[in-house]
């Protein structure tokens, strides 16, 4: 069964170990096993999901922090790193010479956004994104 | 992508419309030194006498797409099948040019290969989302199989419903486990070889058949 996250109702795969360091969305620690048919049951009778917890009788599964993390303050300090699925760069150049791949967003299309060093500077390669959609096109004509 | 290879992937789509009747294309994917060159190059002598690319220890050594048309494998019960072998470029998640100054290449020349390296990468996925009608997912034996990038690919691989077989390679090295591969990945059918003395690949070509044909 996937899970939910009790704060912001991301969904999780059975199975997933992504939980485990907490929602990577909004950094949430509670989440709620949810039977895969009534997993968009909040949204759709517009029920909180601790209203779906009573309903289902399940438990809540709380991650907890380990003690080691609580004592450093530096760690809460820095800024929550992004998960790569989350990112919209296909590719990152680090430096010159150092990449970092978004494989994820590559295998979706060829539709470049480049984001330059750390500082979210972004690349859209607009000849990239013409070029695909030409192709789509030629294709739909056949 | 060049000018030449669109005009020569337009030509032979148009001849394959022509014939009708395309080979399968098998990629040959997985992380950058896994053997997925070695392999190609067994596949292709081994069915026609050729060879594909140069093979180093220096990871990314293979950063552009190779094909070889047209290998016919065949079993002695008969059956055969003609294929497209294309051996690709490694995939990762990051490519730095010290990864290759190691090696005891150059600076500038280190920068250049990390570039094409990148592009060797979106190449893969360009090649896995519109010309791959299955794919050999290669992996070092002697490495654990549970990281990012064999989880993220082979996810992307499942979503695109593509026949897959996993090939467990380097078992002629003492560290080699094999086993780890196939419980990460029960899903698939997982061949363990070597690529370089060619141990087991008549296990290999056969589970081919069986996948592929």
């Amino acid at each position: 069964m996937p899970h939910k996250c009790t704060q912001c109702g991301r969904e999780f795969t059975d199975g997933s170990t992504v939980i485990l360091k907490g929602c990577p969305s909004c950094g949430g620690k509670k989440f709620l096993y949810v039977k895969s048919q009534d997993i968009h049951k909040d949204v759709l009778e517009e029920k909180t999901i601790g209203q779906i917890a009573e309903e289902t009788k399940q438990q809540f599964l709380e991650i907890k922090e380990e003690k080691s993390r609580k004592v450093s303050s530096e760690e809460h300090a820095r800024p929550r790193k992004i998960e790569i699925y989350d990112r919209i760069e296909s590719i990152t150049v680090v430096n010159p010479g150092t990449y970092e791949l978004n494989i994820e967003k590559l295998a979706e299309s060829d539709e470049l956004v480049v984001r330059m060093g750390s500082d979210d500077k972004y690349l859209v390669d607009i000849h990239s994104m013409g070029t695909s959609k030409k192709k789509k096109s030629d294709r739909s004509k056949k | 992508m060049n000018l030449f290879i669109r005009t020569k992937k337009r030509l032979s789509r148009f001849l394959s419309a022509f014939m009708k009747k395309r080979q399968s294309r098998i990629g040959i994917y997985g992380p950058p030194n896994a053997g997925k060159t070695t392999l190609s190059n067994r596949i292709v002598r081994d069915w026609t006498g050729d060879a594909l690319g140069p093979v180093s220890e220096i990871p990314h050594e293979t950063r552009r797409a190779r094909r070889k048309e047209g290998i016919t494998i065949s079993n002695q019960n008969g059956s055969s099948l003609t294929i497209d072998i294309v051996d690709t470029p490694g995939v990762t998640t990051k490519i730095d040019y010290q990864e290759f100054v190691e090696y005891g290449i150059e600076k500038d020349e280190a920068i250049k290969r990390a570039r094409e390296a990148t592009e060797g990468v979106a190449e893969a996925m360009h090649w896995l989302r519109e010309d791959i009608d299955g794919v050999i997912y290669m992996l070092d034996a002697t490495l654990d199989p549970f990281t990012q990038v064999n989880i993220m690919l082979v996810g992307i691989i499942e979503s695109r419903n593509l026949p897959v077989m996993i090939v467990a390679n380097k078992i002629d090295l003492p560290d080699a486990a094999p086993q780890r591969i196939v419980k990460a990945f029960p899903q698939h059918p997982v061949i363990a070889i070597s690529g370089l003395e060619g141990d087991n690949v008549e296990a290999l070509y056969e589970k081919m058949l069986e996948v592929f044909g």
